[in-house]
């Protein structure tokens, strides 16, 4: 969407770059994205980094898209098991599509997901793309 | 408790209404509704989804009974995405359950056709988390090609015998004068379209359309079509982080309480409308309410028709989001007293209505 907004995107910095998730004391189960209180019912979590290795388990080519991906379509977008187990959906990069298959080993990237317009912001986040390249 | 009955409907074409503005078709379809009625309303229900992203627009309801000239009856809005519809349902029922209304109206409007498509696209996926799924470019569109292709992998389906449900849902619309596609399609057409996020196809997509539908419900009436219940339920789990693509969490669980509400079992079901904005969704729908087995939607529709989505759904129908889940209270309903679609045999109906991926998700049992 045009104009997006500088303090919802500082804040969510620190997820966008870093993978910063919620771990929780009590029983260990990790929540991306965050969550104030665990399923178990414990409110002490702590931010942990989740892992920056794992496979792809689904994927699609997706045509259609909002208006700040227009010059970037088609976007690879897909569900990325990592090596803790936690699954995060994101968009795939540097990868042909019909090469890729689930369980490729993936590995997260930084970079630029959003610029907006001429004056607006660059913002940027974790993507995904197959080790090695393909 | 007292019943509710629906003692009136009006639903407007569904289309791209450029001329009118949301109030008109608003009130256009409201005003019909009260006619048929023969009632007065002390509530106004608005479901919509995007009046202030598409239209620009604020307290609906308030401009909606300005433009009909009824004065001092509370207007409430109610926004659960393109499930909004039913949430807005629910309320009316229970306002009418308890007896603090005696007469309501629920309109459910949207004109998402008043920007470009690709800010529709925008809007659509602000229904995800808009910090960490919309932010990312991630649509509704592209999580139902993930759990379409799962799906036919897990159940051994071919991509063929998924088209086979637009295929179905245009031979149900071509006989809705309400629908914005009117017109039967061959396999070929579904098959060859454009893909839009493989697997899926341009007819694996629900058109978004403008549209407006009201049903006027009362609790001293003693004929027509009855609500017989009413349940909402919540999936909190991201959609990264769930157990399965192949359930539809929220309606599984509102499904199993507005059955046993009701007091029937999805075998006494005549006729559903489901919320089918992509094909698979129509197809997990049919599953996850209980209708057919897990994984036997699409075989189920090689055997034989389903006795699903008779107005043609969201794919022939169209998707008017907010709008939605009242065209589809209507639809059952008219579809029991045979009014203005075919008749179908039996006494009960049933509507799913969801907002989101499986965010939340109303069923309503109707019953004649």
């Amino acid at each position: 969407m045009r104009h997006e907004s500088v303090p919802i995107y500082w804040r969510n910095i620190p997820h966008y770059y870093r993978l910063v998730a919620r771990r929780c004391k009590r029983c260990g189960a990790v929540y991306f994205p965050p969550v104030a209180k665990c399923r178990c019912g414990s409110t002490e979590l702590e931010n942990v980094e989740l892992p920056r290795e794992g496979r792809l388990v689904e994927y699609t080519v997706l045509h259609q898209v909002g208006t700040d991906f227009l010059k970037q379509k088609p976007l690879i977008v897909g569900l990325v098991e990592l090596s803790n187990g936690v699954r995060v959906a994101g968009q795939i990069v540097d990868a042909q599509p019909d090469k890729l298959a689930p369980g490729a080993k993936m590995e997260v990237v930084f970079r630029r997901v959003i610029a907006d317009g001429k004056h607006g912001l660059v913002m940027y986040g974790y993507k995904f793309r197959p080790v090695g390249g393909i | 408790m007292k019943d509710v009955f629906l003692a009136g409907a009006a639903l407007y074409q569904a289309g791209r209404h450029y001329g009118k503005n949301i109030d008109d078709i608003a009130a256009e379809v409201l005003d019909k509704a009260l006619s048929d009625a023969k009632a007065d309303i002390d509530a106004l229900f608005v479901a919509s989804s995007t009046t202030e992203l598409a239209n620009k627009q604020q307290i609906l309801g308030a401009y909606v009974l300005e433009a009909l000239g009824l004065d001092k009856i509370p207007v409430y809005r109610v926004e659960n995405g393109d499930g909004s519809g039913g949430a807005a349902v629910a309320l009316a029922y229970h306002a009418l359950r308890s007896e603090e209304h005696n007469c309501v109206a629920v309109v459910g409007v949207d004109k998402p056709n008043d920007v470009l498509s690709n800010q529709q696209q925008d809007i659509y996926a602000a229904t995800l988390d808009t910090y960490f799924e919309r932010y990312f470019g991630i649509t509704p569109l592209s999580y139902a090609a993930l759990m379409a292709k799962m799906y036919l992998k897990k159940y051994e389906y071919k991509y063929e015998d998924l088209a086979q449900w637009a295929v179905l849902m245009h031979s149900h619309g071509a006989g809705n004068p309400y629908a914005y596609f009117r017109r039967q399609i061959k396999l070929e057409d579904a098959v060859n379209s454009e893909v839009v996020s493989e697997p899926l196809r341009l007819y694996d997509i629900g058109p978004l359309a403008d549209g407006a539908a009201a049903a006027v419900l009362c609790n001293s009436r003693k004929e027509g079509p009855r609500i017989l219940s009413v349940a909402t339920s919540t999936n909190t789990a991201a959609f990264n982080l769930r157990p399965d693509y192949d359930t539809l969490y929220s309606l599984n669980e509102a499904a199993r309480r507005a059955f046993e509400k009701a007091k029937i079992t999805p075998r006494d079901v005549a006729t559903a409308e489901v919320h089918d904005s992509f094909s698979i969704f129509g197809v997990l729908a049919v599953e996850s309410l209980g209708l057919v087995r897990r994984g036997g939607a699409l075989a189920a529709m090689k055997d034989g028709d389903l006795p699903v989505n008779l107005s043609g759904g969201f794919k022939s129908r169209g998707n008017m989001l907010g709008a939605a889940g009242v065209y589809q209270l209507v639809e059952v309903a008219w579809q029991l007293i045979g009014r203005e679609f075919r008749r179908v045999d039996g006494s009960y109906g049933v509507v799913h209505s969801m907002g989101g991926v499986d965010k939340v998700s109303t069923v309503v049992v109707v019953g004649v």
